[in-house]
């Protein structure tokens, strides 16, 4: 049904059923970490595009849990980790609209680099998806800014081993990525 | 010598060297062997991080009025993205194709004001199935709608130009003081480019039917606001109620026969053919404007507000309900987490 019909598409009034979610503090959460969801989304996935539509999935996810404001951070962290992690999984994928965006972007300035950075991207993607799971969430969760006491505590590690296997991760993608 | 520290705390010397303990540091500081160990820790480190780019460039506001709409029972897909952005040209396909009539040579003329809106059921499978114009020809979104929170209702009348309808008894649930918004004008134009049509057609593996002479190159032009709306809130923020108004689509051409256009468009593969022929029955005054309708999401029946014929659509899980009319060039909605009767009541008792 176009109820956005009389004012058009993303710019419309928005009507939901029912609330999605069951918090009051669900926009004040959303608007302090929104980016850094995303940011954690992108690095495994590599596009922007792509990370924001799996930062929607946490958020309504986290909108109907009960999960502390004071916890809100690494927990949305870790769900956006694994939540790119099974987008590569299972294969989800927009290619096309990668495809389509890709002339666009300003660091890719002409189609032989466009490939090359495809290329590299799907590699990395390839690369993280072949990693132990706790090894590429905790590598990911280290790169996105998170200290190793909110890692260990996000994957219930010790601190001591939070190191260990941020060192794993790094050391085979590295291996995996240069051969 | 103390023993050899683990990988893991060489590696957290690289980026978290207070939380080592001071043993470890001095012994590390003292041997090569643990040196090189941080050094190449260091190496793989700065490896990924180049590896792992992260872009910070992200539109918060848009991102929360995304989740804000988003379906509860439904996680936002690739699906409902792609076919939101092109919902202009959605609409816009609809006006083309429920107006008829006037031909004229050389400047913008009108075709097709609504007066009226009819539900056209359209299967979600089918809406899959479905080309957006742009498969046809260029579609240009000339001037947003821009959507904006306002102070007040007379705020809300000054930059729309329309008369706010006031609720006279709000539905029980729905409580607290109203928040209002104005939108600008939209407008949009679609000009149909043989060779996309043929490019199409090929990627179907068909061949597209002959294109009428001078289609190619011919313009539409579609205008709906401004418009306002009165919101009230549920206590999630999420809208409890809607009264809205805005100035009806109407749509221009610069001079094909309206029904040239039309006929092509219908003759194109992509379009379920049951849809067709309920547009088809659209066509004689130019004056209906077709409104899509999943069955498996919505059921509408006609009725009427206040004299003018009036179109109820309810969710099929019974959430939600909104009705929507037409009277002297205004569309007029209200909708809300409420029931068929709630909605009709209101929109009844309008003032």
């Amino acid at each position: 049904m176009d109820l956005a019909l009389a004012h058009g598409g993303k710019d419309s009034v928005a009507l939901s059923r029912r609330s999605p979610v069951a918090r009051d503090d669900l926009e004040q959460v959303f608007r302090a970490a929104y980016p850094r969801v995303v940011a954690v989304a992108a690095r495994v996935l590599g596009s922007r595009d792509e990370a924001e539509d799996v930062a929607q999935e946490v958020f309504l996810t986290f909108g109907r849990s009960d999960v502390p404001a004071g916890e809100a951070l690494p927990w949305l962290s870790v769900a956006a980790a694994h939540t790119a992690l099974n987008h590569i999984r299972t294969g989800k994928r927009r290619a096309g609209r990668e495809q389509a965006a890709r002339p666009h972007e300003a660091t890719v300035p002409d189609v032989a680099d466009a490939v090359v950075a495809a290329e590299e991207r799907r590699r990395v993607r390839a690369a993280l998806a072949r990693l132990p799971r706790k090894q590429a969430v905790a590598l990911v969760l280290r790169h996105s800014g998170l200290s190793y006491a909110e890692v260990a505590a996000a994957l219930d590690l010790s601190p001591g081993s939070v190191g260990t296997t941020v060192r794993r991760a790094e050391s085979a993608l590295r291996k995996e990525l240069t051969s | 010598m103390t023993r050899h520290p683990n990988d893991g705390v060489l590696r957290r010397l690289v980026d978290e060297p207070l939380g080592v303990a001071d043993t470890d540091r001095e012994h590390v500081a003292n041997c090569p062997i643990c040196t090189e160990g941080v050094a190449m820790a260091q190496k793989d480190a700065l490896f990924t991080a180049e590896a792992l780019p992260a872009e910070a460039d992200v539109d918060v506001d848009a991102a929360w009025r995304r989740l804000a709409a988003a379906d509860p029972g439904r996680a936002p897909s690739r699906t409902r993205r792609k076919w939101r952005s092109p919902i202009i040209a959605g609409a816009a396909v609809g006006v083309l194709l429920a107006g008829a009539g006037a031909a004229a040579a050389g400047d913008w003329f009108q075709i097709f004001r609504t007066e009226r809106i009819a539900p056209v059921t359209v299967h979600q499978a089918d809406l899959m199935a479905m080309p957006d114009l742009s498969s046809w020809g260029d579609v240009e979104i000339t001037s947003r709608p821009q959507i904006h929170p306002v102070g007040d209702a007379a705020a809300a009348e000054k930059e729309s130009g329309l008369d706010l309808p006031e609720v006279a008894e709000l539905p029980r649930g729905v409580t607290g003081e109203p928040s209002y918004q104005a939108g600008k004008r939209i407008s949009a134009s679609f000009t149909f480019r043989a060779a996309k049509v043929a490019a199409f057609a090929q990627k179907q593996g068909e061949t597209p039917p002959t294109m009428p002479a001078g289609l190619d190159g011919s313009s539409f032009r579609l205008t709906a606001g401004p418009g306002a709306a009165t919101v009230w809130s549920s206590k999630q923020g999420v809208p409890s109620m809607i009264v809205a108004r805005a100035v009806a689509p109407t749509a221009y051409s610069t001079g094909v026969p309206f029904v040239t256009a039309r006929d092509y468009l219908l003759s194109l593969s992509g379009l379920p053919a049951d849809v067709a022929a309920q547009l088809r029955r659209f066509t004689a005054d130019g004056t209906t404007l077709p409104l899509h309708v999943m069955p498996e999401e919505m059921t509408s029946e006609p009725t009427d507000v206040g004299g003018a014929p009036a179109t109820l659509l309810s969710s099929s899980d019974g959430v939600m309900s909104a009705v929507v009319w037409v009277r002297a060039g205004t569309v007029t909605l209200v909708a809300g987490s409420l029931s068929g009767d709630e909605v009709l009541t209101v929109a009844r008792g309008l003032r």
